[in-house]
């Protein structure tokens, strides 16, 4: 249920301003551009798409909370505003934030490419006010 | 090998989309028919809904013959979550017509090998051919089903192959 009082955008607001405080770090999401119609190197593995790197701030990276998986892959957890979200989700014309997180290649933290293995959204009155992204370092970082 | 696996590959891509038009998926904003590489496609936590995975596994070359005579182990994995709309139960029909499209897809069991690799794409001197899908187990999680059929595929490597 949406709310039309403007109580919705009091918890946004608060998460914002947590985020910022525990640091307010940017990252860069990674994009892949657009598949070319009637080209078949793509699909092929013969040429590789276009990638953009999109900032998104403030987000909290977890390393306090990684955990690595009995497979060796090292998981992490990254908070994010929504704020920053809906500004790329609009800007980049995507149909909704899960489908912008759908079609990216990752977040890069440090340098590093990480995988998004999930992406869980929290809401109140209806609007979401942060999103909490796994991640999963390449498997060439694991030791 | 490169050349067998895009031929491969290809050729079912092309029959599904005579076979069943209506099976395809959007990827990266391109409307395609449901098959794809999964070597080829951006990592993914999750396998798609509803569409073929090739997944390339052995390969081993036999060097006895006048023409070295590699075989690819190749697993196409494919499942479904059902129709929301009918509750999921329709999934294990869905999942019967999944098998029916892949055993159509490999008939017949052989291809002219073509160079994709190169502008204009050229057919090579040999085909490549392939047995019929060995079914896997349907391995079920609530209302995902999922089958793993796995299919031997042979080629001639050419002398401008090694």
């Amino acid at each position: 249920m949406n709310d039309t009082n403007g109580r919705a955008l009091g918890p946004t607001r608060v998460a914002d301003t947590l985020l910022r405080s525990l640091g307010g770090h940017s990252v860069l999401l990674r994009l892949p551009g657009l598949a070319t119609a009637g080209d078949d190197t793509e699909q092929l593995g013969l040429s590789v798409p276009v990638f953009q790197d999109v900032a998104i701030g403030p987000v909290v990276y977890r390393k306090l909370r990684a955990t690595v998986e009995t497979d060796g892959t090292i998981r992490a957890e990254m908070l994010v505003s929504s704020t920053a979200i809906e500004k790329q989700v609009g800007s980049l014309q995507f149909e909704s934030a899960s489908v912008f997180f759908a079609q990216a290649v990752g977040v890069i933290v440090d340098g590093v490419l990480m995988r998004i293995e999930s992406v869980t959204v929290s809401e109140l009155f209806g609007k979401p006010y942060l999103y909490r992204l796994e991640l999963a370092a390449p498997l060439a970082l694991t030791t | 090998m490169e050349n067998a696996k895009d031929t491969f590959y290809i050729t079912l891509r092309n029959r599904l989309a005579a076979l069943n038009p209506d099976r395809t998926m959007v990827l990266r904003g391109l409307l395609r028919p449901g098959i794809l590489v999964e070597e080829n496609e951006i990592v993914s936590a999750e396998m798609p809904r509803d569409v073929f995975v090739l997944r390339w596994k052995d390969a081993t070359v036999d060097m006895q013959q006048p023409l070295a005579l590699a075989k690819l182990q190749c697993e196409v994995v494919y499942g479904t979550d059902g129709n929301a709309d009918n509750a999921a139960m329709d999934r294990g029909r869905l999942l019967t017509a999944m098998d029916a499209e892949l055993a159509g897809i490999l008939n017949p069991g052989h291809a002219v090998k073509m160079n994709y690799a190169q502008e204009p794409v050229t057919a090579m001197s040999t085909s490549l051919f392939w047995s019929d899908a060995a079914y896997g187990p349907i391995v079920s999680e609530r209302e995902h089903m999922q089958r793993t059929a796995t299919v031997e595929v042979f080629s001639y490597e050419e002398p401008e192959e090694r």
